[in-house]
């Protein structure tokens, strides 16, 4: 009889050890629309930031989900999504934002010049700073 | 003295001048893929940034690590932060030359490319083929390459090393427009 109650008892464990494996091993993506801003700032706060001292920025802000508000300097597409580039000043770099695909019908109400406020990942700095999975915030 | 002044501010100016034999991309496409008897994982990057001088066939490109998009989130939090340690070093980089660039026609012709991948703070030289045509006005340039995990000091744990390929097939596909 005991060792009944302890064979059920390792079976359920296991059962419920496989399923939190499996959860674990499926996690799904962070939704960067769902949850808050890490940091909130201008673009041109987190263009200059990266532009002055890389090293320091790429600590504060890469993997973090940021909220920028910026001027939209260019509206284009790349790989069937939609991108913006913010850009406020003369700088020579600006803010690439990658837009997540359920946000790709909003872009026909985006005009260049605009100003607007863009929720991403920050991946890092190559010429410009790079956010992806982007939303539009309102 | 002065001549040579002179004629550095001419290589300049000429450098200057032959501008518009540049061609920059900043969303480029790298992906690769790693085949084992478990799994097969495959991530893309969507921002690559590359430039190209077709004046002497020199070639950068550039790319985030974290910008590589795996299916299973864990996946890539694996990838970034025990295997390519992306905090440390966020970028990849290739510099290197295009051979025998010659001209370009909207039909595909095989170039050999030689450089230096850099991964993680490591640079190894690298010899690759690709496809490179012109179309319009754009330089495309398509192709894949190997390269070895262990040649980059890649750490992968006993337990999931069957799960993981020894060798990585990368592959390319960047769409240069001219650079104004």
């Amino acid at each position: 009889m005991k060792n009944k109650i302890i064979l059920v008892l390792v079976a359920v464990l296991i059962v419920l050890g496989g399923y939190i494996a499996l959860r674990m091993y499926n996690k799904p993506h962070v939704n960067v629309a769902e949850s808050d801003p890490d940091l909130v700032l201008l673009s041109q706060t987190l263009l200059e930031d990266f532009e002055s001292d890389e090293i320091s920025a790429n600590t504060k802000y890469l993997e973090q989900i940021i909220q920028v508000t910026g001027k939209i300097q260019k509206l284009g597409t790349a790989n069937g999504n939609g991108t913006i580039t913010l850009n406020n000043g003369d700088s020579m770099g600006s803010i690439i934002c990658h837009l997540s695909g359920t946000e790709n019908k909003k872009m026909v109400s985006l005009r260049e010049g605009q100003e607007i406020m863009v929720k991403g990942i920050c991946t890092g700095y190559l010429m410009d700073v790079i956010l992806i999975n982007c939303v539009l915030v309102n | 003295m002065k001549t040579l002044t002179l004629t550095l501010f001419m290589a300049l100016f000429i450098g200057l001048a032959h501008g518009q034999e540049k061609y920059i991309t900043k969303q480029g496409n790298i992906s690769f893929y790693s085949h084992s008897p478990v799994e097969d994982i495959e991530a893309e990057n969507n921002q690559v940034l590359s430039i190209v001088d077709t004046s002497d066939g020199e070639i950068a490109v550039s790319l985030l690590i974290q910008s590589f998009i795996f299916e299973k989130s864990l996946m890539q939090e694996h990838f970034n932060e025990n295997y390519m340690e992306s905090h440390k070093y966020p970028k990849a980089i290739f510099r290197g030359k295009i051979l025998e660039l010659g001209d370009l026609t909207e039909n595909d012709k095989t170039a050999t490319i030689q450089g230096e991948l850099t991964i993680r703070g490591i640079s190894k030289p690298i010899e690759t083929t690709a496809n490179i045509k012109k179309m319009d006005d754009s330089i495309v340039l398509t192709g894949s390459f190997l390269v070895e995990v262990k040649d980059y000091k890649i750490k992968i744990p006993s337990i999931v090393a069957n799960n993981i390929a020894k060798t990585i097939k990368v592959s390319f596909e960047l769409i240069h427009q001219p650079y104004n």
